[in-house]
């Protein structure tokens, strides 16, 4: 078997590989490669290397057309997270309030229905999707540099708590760099260990898009969110639906497209009394503190105490002192 | 001849006595000060000469004078050394009785024309004579009032001759400054009656003067943050009697505080520009360590807007005074420790260009530049903030209500909180605490995060004169978490 030593040279090289190539660099290379050691290394940093051959690969990854020589793994959930339904939520970077409160939504509640989650850890909607996750399940992150690597630093904290309960997983041997390059790559990969790819926000020719079209070569359902027609954020997005992709509205949505069963919906937290009037404003439009305050009644630190409850509820969000309505579940 | 006179030199914000001894001896004319004396002192040459002639004395002429200021491993700073090397000379050349300036004191800078002129710290000054069991300051007669509160009789003179004929006795002490009125008036502070609306941000200040929290107002310009910050000093309890002391030292120290003043009783405000020098706000200075704006702000508040404008080692050089309310500052000079608790506030945009959270702007910042601009926040400094609030531009609707509650009504709320807190601070009810527990496992809360909260909650239960903090207390103390944006 030469997977590793492949990956293990490609990482040295700086190249992509898929296949062992057959150079007499790569001859030499295999020659000094002492792959006994370098598992021992590997497990000592809690690293798993999983080879395009072992039945542990993921079957869903190793029927894309370019499956790579082998995953790397860390995390403390078992591999078989990996054959779990899945699904990969990807969007911008750069998201909105909306977008980041959509894709947390969809995290966790797929996550609840026993749905695994695949996303980039990237900034934005990747990590809102991650972190809706966390809140009822566990989630896989997979890289774009090195298995070693928490990139964005940002999501360093992030990434140690998706590692507690899920997998992080990259095709890159430890020490490779994070590369503008090496992404559209990473992509295939998220796309390729989900069932299917839902598209929360993504500008024109967005990274998001690459990673629906792959999903799309390899026959797999795309999804997306639909945004305002005045948003550049939901131009890509739009633009999906307009091509046929399935409009999602709930997570209900999601699991109907990889044919699960949603849960019933929990029943809504019955609400009444300041909160529910709180609530009702919000409905409306997302609103600021103090128009709240308004056309409340109540006081500041009252509203400030109803805010926090449903906030974690789980019904109402804030981002840039706008509060808003969380997307219902069905 | 031989003669001494005792001042006191600054290190950091105490006092170290300095003797001045003047040894006039036969020889050729020439005049010397020994014992580590930087160059402003050294420029005391000149000042002391023309000084003494000015006063219509004479300059030892024909004579060798050496001034040496002891301990000479000390070093001496500044112009506050004049008076009493002049002094000292007189002395010795028996134009002021030496024995007259047994039990003084002496500070102050001389024009060349023999007017005397007012140094920093002469507070400082005064405390080390009374500890060194003297009973007279001879300073400025601007630092009379200063000088007194240190309780010590200040010689305050406009003029080194007026402090020669007080020596001889030829002219009777002058007249001790009348009690100055401490600096307690709140009339220059402005008035939360001037802000319309903000009903959250006002609550938010409240619940920070009553706690002494740290706060920080996130918002687009425009949205007041400024404006209600400046309005903290006025909702807050007055200095007692040790601490208003030790703002007042620092402040002399400084030289600025205001002449004629008493002590400093209404909390300092203290706002650095965010292109102030790590120096300026924390400290040092070439030669002996000056306090800086932290130490400026020691029992007030230290208001940075535009946090995340400053240097980022200007930020990261506050960890250490928010920790231990105190700082360290070493220079070749010396090492000086300068008192630092102060209550931080701060105010930040949303984004680089300020358009984010306000309704009627288009922001334009890349997701880059946003995320660059946040970043320079680290995790530990965002963790000080007890109080995060994002205050968006006020609507249209919201500045066209009734003036706002006045400081006074705010400031009686919070001075009862205060009082609640240090006698019987509310603890959390068995539901309060699940409540908050529920709280970790749902929202990222770290540790200190946790403390926070519960700390935050006990002051909002004290504002509402409670015994217990209740869920509903505790939920407000939730609201003032930083957003998921911010707390990555
Ligand atoms: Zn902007």
């Amino acid at each position: 078997m030469s997977e590793l030593a492949t990956a293990v040279f490609a990482a040295q090289s700086g190249a992509h590989l898929l296949d062992a190539p057959r150079t007499a660099r790569f001859a030499a290379f295999r020659r000094g490669f002492d792959e006994e050691s370098y598992r021992q290394d590997l497990s000592r940093r809690g690293v798993r290397w999983v080879p395009r051959g072992d039945p542990a690969f993921p079957a869903q990854l190793r029927s894309i057309h370019d499956p790579p020589p082998g995953l790397f793994v860390r995390g403390d959930a078992t591999l078989a997270l990996l054959e779990r339904p899945s699904i990969a939520v990807v969007g911008a970077r750069a998201c909105s309030a909306y977008g980041a409160s959509v894709a947390t939504t969809l995290g966790r509640e797929l996550a609840a229905a026993g749905v695994v989650v695949v996303s980039g850890l990237a900034r934005g909607i990747d990590a809102a999707a991650h972190r809706g996750c966390l809140e009822t399940g566990s989630t896989v992150a997979v890289l774009g540099c090195g298995i070693d690597r928490d990139y964005p630093r940002a999501h360093a904290t992030l990434a140690v708590q998706i590692a507690a309960s899920g997998l992080i997983v990259s095709e890159y041997a430890p020490g490779v760099e994070p590369a503008p390059w090496r992404f559209p790559a990473r992509n295939r990969l998220v796309a390729g260990l989900a069932r299917a790819t839902v598209v929360v926000e993504a500008r024109e020719r967005s990274g998001a898009l690459i990673t629906s079209d792959l999903a799309l070569d390899e026959g797999r359902e795309v999804l997306a969110v639909p945004g305002e027609i005045t948003s550049a954020l939901s131009k890509g997005t739009n633009a999906l639906l307009r091509l046929g992709a399935t409009p999602v509205t709930c997570a209900g949505d999601v699991l109907e497209a990889i044919g699960i069963e949603p849960l019933p919906p929990p029943d809504p937290p019955a609400l009444s009394g300041p909160a529910g009037r709180v609530r009702a404003v919000i409905a409306d439009a997302p609103a600021p503190a103090d128009e709240l305050i308004r056309r409340t009644g109540l006081a500041a630190g009252e509203l400030a105490a109803v805010l926090a409850e449903l906030e974690l509820l789980g019904l109402v969000t804030q981002a840039d002192g706008l509060y808003r309505e969380v997307m219902s579940s069905t | 001849m031989l003669a001494r006179t005792v001042t006191h030199a600054l290190v950091g914000i105490d006092p170290r006595r300095v003797e001045v001894e003047a040894h006039l001896q036969q020889g050729l004319p020439s005049f010397a000060i020994v014992g580590l004396a930087d160059r402003a002192c050294q420029e005391a040459k000149e000042r002391v000469r023309s000084g003494i002639s000015s006063a219509e004395l004479e300059w030892p002429t024909k004579r060798r004078i050496t001034v040496n200021l002891a301990p000479a491993a000390l070093r001496k700073e500044g112009s506050g050394f004049d008076l009493p090397i002049a002094l000292a000379v007189l002395a010795a050349s028996y134009q002021v009785p030496p024995e007259a300036l047994e039990g003084h004191a002496a500070v102050g800078e001389l024009a060349l024309d023999g007017r005397l002129r007012p140094v920093p710290g002469a507070l400082v000054a005064a405390e080390g004579a009374r500890r060194s069991g003297l009973t007279h300051l001879v300073c400025a007669a601007e630092s009379g009032a200063e000088v007194a509160l240190a309780g010590i009789a200040p010689v305050g003179v406009h003029h080194l001759a007026e402090a020669v004929a007080y020596l001889r006795g030829e002219r009777d002490p002058p007249e001790p400054p009348p009690p100055a009125d401490d600096f307690e008036t709140l009339a220059g502070i402005p008035d939360l009656a001037d802000v319309r609306g903000q009903e959250r941000a006002r609550r938010a200040l409240e619940v920070a003067a009553a706690g002494g929290h740290n706060l920080l107002l996130a918002g687009p310009p425009g949205s007041g943050k400024t404006m209600l910050a400046r309005r903290l000093p006025g909702i807050l309890p007055l200095l007692g009697d040790d601490a208003s002391l030790e703002v007042t030292r620092i402040h002399s120290v400084s030289g600025v505080l205001p002449p004629g003043n008493g002590l400093i009783r209404v909390p300092p405000f203290r706002a650095p520009h965010h292109s102030a020098s790590v120096a300026a706000l924390i400290g040092g200075g070439g030669g002996m360590p000056r306090p800086g704006e932290v130490s400026l702000a020691h029992h007030g508040i230290l208001f940075l807007d535009e946090l995340p404008e400053f240097q980022r080692p200007a930020l990261e050089a506050l960890r250490q005074p928010l920790e231990d309310g105190y700082l360290t500052v070493v220079r070749v000079a010396g090492r000086v420790v300068f008192p630092a608790r102060f209550q931080l506030v701060a105010a930040m945009n949303l984004c680089p260009c300020g358009a984010r959270g306000d309704g009627t702007a288009h922001c334009a910042c890349t997701p880059e530049r946003v995320q660059r601009y946040r970043e320079k926040l680290s995790r530990a400094l965002l963790d000080r903030f007890d109080l995060l609030l994002t205050v968006p531009r006020p609507r249209a609707g919201d500045l066209a209500g009734a003036p706002g509650e006045a400081s006074a009504a705010v400031r009686e709320r919070v001075l009862g909180a205060r009082r609640r807190l240090r006698e019987h601070a509310p603890q959390r009810t068995q539901p309060a605490d699940e409540l908050l527990t529920r709280a970790v496992e749902r929202l990222p809360l770290s540790g200190r995060g946790r403390a926070r909260v519960a700390r935050v909650a006990a002051t909002i239960a004290a504002l509402a004169g409670a015994d217990a903090v209740e869920p509903e207390q505790l939920a407000e103390a939730l609201s003032y978490r930083p957003p998921v944006e911010l707390s990555e």
